[in-house]
């Protein structure tokens, strides 16, 4: 990785995910979201433009996942979060919010990116949970 | 350090009287240090020029930096005068591949059925060491690669001797997927490499024109590679990989159209030319 550039790998990675209709978010090695595509922005009401890059944190206490009673889970609890750290791909359903506060449930996918000089974090696709579509 | 192209052309050799005046050959460029030490910017087929032009007996070893192993870039090693002499010591640099190691790959090359020779055969002292992405010494410069987007693993290498500093980037599609104006600094495959560089050395195969029907396969229009460049806020710039379709004349009109949108850009005049085989550019070593 250059010093002030991002890795190649997450450089191609938001390429792809710019181009596609498919809601994904793009986050880096610690965690932070540091890019979600349009399709993502329509779900979360809000354009990356206009949130830019956030910590895990801050994205958490945003827009979620929730739990049951819809309280933020901590980024460290997220099943999906830790497989992938642990560069294993995850998939899970959960409940996310939108800035506007509706609820989603969402069926997630997420794939370690993982190139010649490690981990440098992850692609994290979601769709609509089956059943809870309309 | 001195710089020198041997080699401006992409993509397959394409000699003829249409591409006599900018050069048939493939990617080469010479550098100089200041202290004697030579680098060859990759091994196209403008390197056995370079070899026959090298004195026969050297005070070091030569390195050669490939960015990649497509065979534009690699293609004049088997010709590379040096490379026959019993007491050269040659260094190869290149990208690493999971797959196998760089001797091997380039052994796929130098060997049979392709080659009379093989990589072991050569009488020279030869050595292969994968240039990881950070910084390294070389003689007294520092040199830096980054992987960059093109097809398949692919560095530019950023070469700095006191306070000038050249880089290298023949092959590269920056804007695939995102125009560059959207994408912030950061997010721009090699711009960190090549920010502030006295000398650019980039790839602008295709005209804007040409560019969509050719999306993907690893080269930029030539709006990019400007854009680029004024991104980088590199000092001069070097057109570079001409496309072998492109003849003399034709590349004369595509010179003329980069100043007119260099200057459009707000770039000063004078610092963007087409790199032409023997060409050189020199820079000093002190501010
Ligand atoms: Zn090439
Ligand atoms: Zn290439």
């Amino acid at each position: 990785m250059s010093p002030t550039g991002r890795p190649l790998q997450l450089i191609l990675a938001r390429n792809l995910l710019a181009s596609l209709d498919t809601a994904a978010f793009l986050i880096d090695a610690r965690g932070e979201v540091v890019f979600y595509n349009e399709a993502a922005g329509t779900v979360l009401g809000r354009r990356f433009e206009e949130s830019g890059p956030m910590p895990a944190e801050e994205w958490t206490g945003m827009f979620g996942p929730v739990d049951a009673d819809g309280r933020p889970l901590s980024y460290r609890d997220i099943g999906v979060t830790k497989d992938v750290r642990g560069d294993r791909p995850a998939h899970a359903t959960m409940t996310i919010r939108s800035a506007k506060a509706e609820q989603h449930r969402v069926a997630v996918s997420a794939f370690p990116i993982h190139g010649d000089d490690g981990f440098h974090g992850a692609m994290v696709f979601f769709w609509p949970h089956p059943g809870d579509e309309g | 350090m001195e710089a020198r192209v041997w080699g401006a052309r992409g993509s397959i050799p394409s000699p003829g009287h249409e591409t006599a005046r900018y050069g048939g050959n493939t990617s080469c460029v010479h550098v100089a240090l200041e202290d004697g030490t030579n680098l060859i910017l990759d091994a196209g087929t403008g390197i056995r020029n370079l070899g026959l032009a090298l004195p026969e007996v050297l005070d070091g070893p030569l390195h050669i930096l490939l960015t990649h192993l497509h065979m534009d870039h690699i293609q004049g090693l088997m010709f590379f005068a040096p490379a026959f002499r019993p007491d050269s010591e040659i260094v190869i640099w290149g990208p690493a591949s999971p797959e196998a190691s760089l001797e091997d790959r380039i052994a796929r090359y130098i060997s049979a059925p392709l080659s009379p020779v093989e990589v072991r055969e050569l009488p020279s002292h030869v050595s292969f060491r994968d240039a990881e992405a950070v910084e390294w010494q070389i003689g007294g410069a520092t040199i830096r690669a980054d992987s960059v987007t093109h097809r398949g693993p692919t560095l530019g290498y950023r070469v700095t001797e006191g306070a000038s500093s050249l880089c290298y980037i023949p092959d590269h599609e920056p804007g695939l997927g995102t125009p560059l104006s959207a994408l912030e600094d950061e997010w721009i495959s090699g711009l960190a490499l090549a920010r502030d560089a006295d000398v650019l050395i980039h790839d602008s195969q295709y005209t804007d024109e040409e560019y969509p029907s050719h999306l993907g396969w690893g080269h930029p229009p030539l709006t990019d590679a400007l854009e680029f460049a004024r991104r980088a806020h590199a000092g001069r710039l070097l057109l570079f990989h001409h496309d072998p379709l492109h003849s003399d004349d034709f590349l004369d009109a595509v010179a003329v159209t980069a100043a007119e949108r260099w200057a459009e850009m707000g770039g000063p005049p004078g610092a963007v030319v087409l790199a032409a085989e023997g060409a050189t550019a020199s820079l000093p070593s002190a501010a």
